[in-house]
Parts: structure tokens; sequence; C-alpha cells
């Protein structure tokens, strides 16, 4: 297991008169954010990421250190990593190729004796191709020439090379097929299971509710509900979607 | 994939292919029409000719490759104002070292590429006006530390014309080829196809940023030792020249101006088809003004055809 960490969320107000909560996610388990679009629950992951502020304190406590995040760059430093939701737009570079496209985040780590080895990229690129199983021409070509579910995957990858601790996703299966789905849902699980932190958004009930141990439902930017074991039933998150008792 | 071809060699002739068509078609063209100029044996010297255009077009190569509308008008003038600087230190600083110039030449073009760095990434002028102003500055400064032609250069600056000048150009294409093995190249690319997707992958977009205005600037060191080189003097006026030329040849050589495509290989072949036109045309003693309306026809011609072949590409992943 991975060493002792709480990301935690705590007074976070999303938005002016929305009554403030916390949240406090451990390696291991994989939360659902649940919500109607636009409830709050993608502004919470962004804050989260450090990508948009809210009032309120975010932090990653470590072997009894607090360290605070309060913009991207920290989340960074903590490997605090998010994947974004609309690949099209903040994901994929469709001008480099699928290596590229890979390494952009971590590019230091095939450096080898200052300069950088396309060798060791290539080695590093296929360890998370076979793991994602990714279904890729050359690692040459441009990445417009994969499918949208593997993009998704070459997007994974670059965020999982930084080796996170916690791993917030923004809908990762919007647009990805069945079977890439089941693929993504066993990694999500290994991922949790090597202790990592897992963070959710899905714009689909059935999805969280197969995937997490846990699910927040989001409405009007405050937590509706918290549901998890048996109560995680899909009448009782569109209830909590809607505001009303289940 | 077409046929045998690496997926990165196609690319690359679907990127650099119009300018590389161009070049052979013109270059074929001064050959027939111009076979003295264009014996073999003096193409060392026309190399040295061209050699200051195309080291403008490299100087303005990386800030356009970052993208977001960067894009450095005062490469001209800045070339005009290391220019002047480096003869005066030779004539009245009586400084002939080229161990003491070319830092000379090189810091100071950082110096300017630092300074529109700052405006248009810290500061966060647009580009376009922040250069607009270092442009006017510089030709100002320029036409008052040297109001006049000056000369001579020194010996070993003007024998780096001709064969010699594919010295410098080729330090640059060495040392872009080591840029090339760092990260930063990476990380140029990503931000100039877009910035906030290279944001959220944790590229610095700033730092990456700034650092190109000072690449070029760099360059635009080099390339004004070039030009001092093929004039042999120093000229305040000369300089000013040099800028739209090399966005055009950029622009030719298939460097997108959006950003984030091309590279300084695109940027040489856009130069040389310049220079190459530029000498058709003169052995057909076309007027300086006629030369003006075929670099804009070539220029146009080649963005749209650029923008058509690109057509189908963005289709398929819209």
């Amino acid at each position: 297991m991975a060493e002792a960490l709480t990301f935690n969320a705590a007074d976070l107000v999303l938005r002016e008169g929305a009554a403030p909560f916390r949240q406090v996610f451990t390696p291991g388990e994989i939360v659902g954010l649940a919500g109607l679009d636009g409830h709050g629950q993608d502004r919470f992951l962004r804050v989260m990421a450090g990508l948009d502020q809210a009032p309120g304190r975010v932090s990653l406590e470590m072997s009894g250190k607090s360290h605070p995040i309060a913009g991207f760059r920290d989340a960074e430093r903590q490997r605090i990593v998010y994947v974004p939701r609309d690949r099209r737009s903040t994901g994929i570079f469709p001008d480099l190729s699928i290596l590229d496209n890979f390494a952009i985040a971590t590019p230091e780590a095939d450096r080898r004796f200052g300069l950088i080895s396309r060798k060791a990229r290539l080695a590093r690129y296929m360890h998370w191709k076979e793991r994602l199983k990714i279904v890729a021409p050359s690692p040459d070509a441009p990445i417009t020439a994969l499918s949208g579910g593997n993009q998704q995957k070459v997007l994974l990858a670059r965020a999982l090379a930084r080796n996170p601790r916690v791993l917030l996703l923004n809908d990762p299966t919007r647009g990805v097929d069945v079977a890439t789905r089941h693929v993504l849902y066993d990694l999500f699980r290994e991922l949790a299971a090597e202790g990592m932190a897992l963070v959710i958004l899905s714009s689909e009930i059935e999805e969280v509710l197969l995937l997490c141990n846990r699910l927040i439902v989001f409405r009007d930017h405050q937590v509706s509900a918290e549901l998890s074991g048996e109560a995680m039933q899909s009448e009782a998150v569109i209830a909590a979607m809607f505001g009303r008792a289940a | 994939m077409s046929g045998s071809m690496t997926p990165a060699l196609a690319l690359s002739l679907r990127r650099y292919g119009f300018g590389l068509a161009i070049l052979v078609v013109l270059l074929i063209a001064n050959v027939v029409m111009n076979p003295a100029r264009f014996h073999p044996a003096a193409w060392g010297t026309l190399l040295g000719m061209a050699a200051p255009l195309i080291g403008a077009a490299l100087a303005s190569a990386p800030v356009i490759m970052a993208g977001r509308g960067g894009i450095d008008i005062s490469v001209g003038p800045a070339m005009g104002l290391v220019n002047a600087v480096v003869i005066l230190l030779f004539v009245h600083g009586g400084i002939a070292s080229p161990w003491l110039l070319w830092p000379v030449a090189l810091l100071l073009g950082a110096g300017i590429g630092a300074i529109n760095g700052f405006l248009a990434t810290v500061v966060r002028i647009q580009p376009i006006v922040a250069t607009l102003g270092t442009y006017l500055i510089l030709t100002g400064l320029t036409l008052t530390i040297l109001p006049a032609p000056l000369g001579p250069a020194p010996g070993w600056l003007r024998s780096l014309s001709g064969v010699w000048s594919f010295a410098p150009l080729g330090v640059i294409a060495l040392c872009w080829w080591g840029l090339s093995r760092t990260p930063f190249l990476g990380q140029l690319m990503a931000v100039g196809s877009d910035d906030r997707a290279a944001y959220t992958a944790g590229v610095n977009v700033t730092g990456v940023r700034f650092l190109a205005y000072v690449i070029g600037g760099l360059l635009v060191g080099a390339a004004a030792m070039m030009l001092t080189a093929l004039i042999g003097s120093a000229d305040p006026k000369v300089g000013t020249n040099y800028t739209m030329i090399a966005i055009a040849a950029v622009a030719l050589g298939g460097v997108s101006l959006a950003g984030g495509r091309g590279g300084l290989i695109g940027a040489a072949i856009g130069a040389i088809d310049i220079f190459l036109l530029q000498s058709l045309l003169t052995a057909f003693n076309v007027s300086t003004y006629v030369l003006q309306v075929a670099y804009g026809a070539v220029l146009v011609l080649a963005v749209v055809l650029m923008a058509l072949q690109d057509r189908p590409t963005k289709r398929s992943h819209a």
C-alpha cells in the first residue's frame, strides 16, 4: 500500500450562499461524483485539482504534515492529477504524435545524460500501451488517427505516467465504446487496489454505481446526498439529483 | 500511412512539400534562365547572399510556433541594431576579436528577445503590439547611434560570407537539433498547438513562450552577423526590410501562423524560396515594385493551398 494520506476539502463553498461541506478521500477508494449537469460537481473537481478557486481549504495530509492545495502548481507538486472532460479542447494535441501526446507531461523521465532518449520514451509508452490496451498504429502516427476511446487511453497514460497519488477524472468514459469502458473500469479498480485515491465524475449513474465505493450527489452546488454500500441504488441517486427525499 | 514511408517522414513531406516543390521549380528556372549566376561553383556565394534572410526567417519562427498570436515583427530592426553596434564597436571601439563580437551580437539579440518576451508573456501585451513598439524603438535607436552607413567590417567577419556562411547556419542547425532532444521543443509545439491543454498537462506555458522569444533573439543576433558579413559594413536602414519578408518566408515554409506546426527547416526552405524568386525576377530585370507583388502573390497562394491541404485532416478529428 502507498503512504498513509488523506485528500481533504474543508468548509468548501462552491457558490455564494451554498452550504459549506467537507470531504475526505483516502487511498484505495473510488469515489463517484454525480448530479445534473452544472450543479457543482464539475466545479468541485476543478477546485480539488487547483484549477478553480472557491472559499474553503483543500489540502493533502500526509505523514502528519498538511500540504495546502491553493493552485494548480500545488496540485502538480503533490501529484494530484486531473484528467479533463473535453479531450478535444483541453486534452489532446491534434498536431502531435501519439508518443509526444503521451510524454508531454513527463519529459524529464526520458532524459539520459541530459538529452531526451527516444528509446526510453518508447519503452515508457509501451508499458502503458500494454497496460491500457491501447490499440494504435505506430507511436509516431498523429493522435487524431486513433478512435475516441484510444485517445482517452493515451490521455490516461499521460496522467498515470505522473505517478499520481490522487487521480481526478472528469467524465472519463464520455464518448468511449463499451468494450473500452470495461478495460477502463478494470484499470481504475487495479489502481485503487494499488493504493491510489480516485475521484470520478460521471454523467452516467450506472457507471458510478458499478464502479464506486462511495457516491457524492450534488444539487445546487451543495452536497445533496452521500451514498455508500446498500444505499447506492439508482432511485436514491436520481432522487438526490432532483432534490427529493428518497 | 503511405506505403513504406514512416509516418514522421510522410508528415514532414506534407508540411514542407509545398515549399520544397517551389524550391525545386525555382531552382531549375534559375539555373536555366541564369546559368552563369547559378553555376554550381557559385552556389557558395548564393548561400551567403541568402544567409541573412534565412537567419531572419529562423529568428521569426520559434515565437510564431509558440502560438496564440505570437509574432515578433521587431526581428528586422533588431538585426539592424546588432549590425550597427558590432560595426561601431569595431570601427570606433577597436574591438575586432570574434570572441567578443559574437557574444555581444548574440547577447544583444537575446536581450531584445527577452524584452519582447517579457512584454508579450508576462505583461501580456498582444505580441504584435508589443513588438511593434520595439520595432519603432529599435529603428529609431539604430538611426540615433548610427545616422549614416559605416564600414568596414572585420576581415574574419567578411570572410564569413559566401561558402563559409554555412558555418553559422550549421551551428544553428546543430543547436536546434540539440534543443529537440530536450523537453523544450515538445513543450513549444504543445503550447502552440493548444495552450489550455498544455497547461493542464503541467507545461509552464508562460515560461515556454518567454524562452521562444529569447531563442528567437539569439537567432536575430546570428542573422545580424550574417547580414554584417554580407554587406561588410553597417547600414542603419537595411535591417527593417527583413521583418515582413521573414514572416512571408516562415508562412511559405509551412509554419502555421496559428502556432504548433512546422519547424526551422520549413522556415529555411521558405526563405530560400523567396531568395530564388527574387533572383529569378531580377534576372528578368523586373522592377522591385513588381517584386513585392510577386512575393505577396506567392505567399497568398501558398497559404491558401496549405489551408486546402489541411482541411481533410481537420474534418477527421472534428
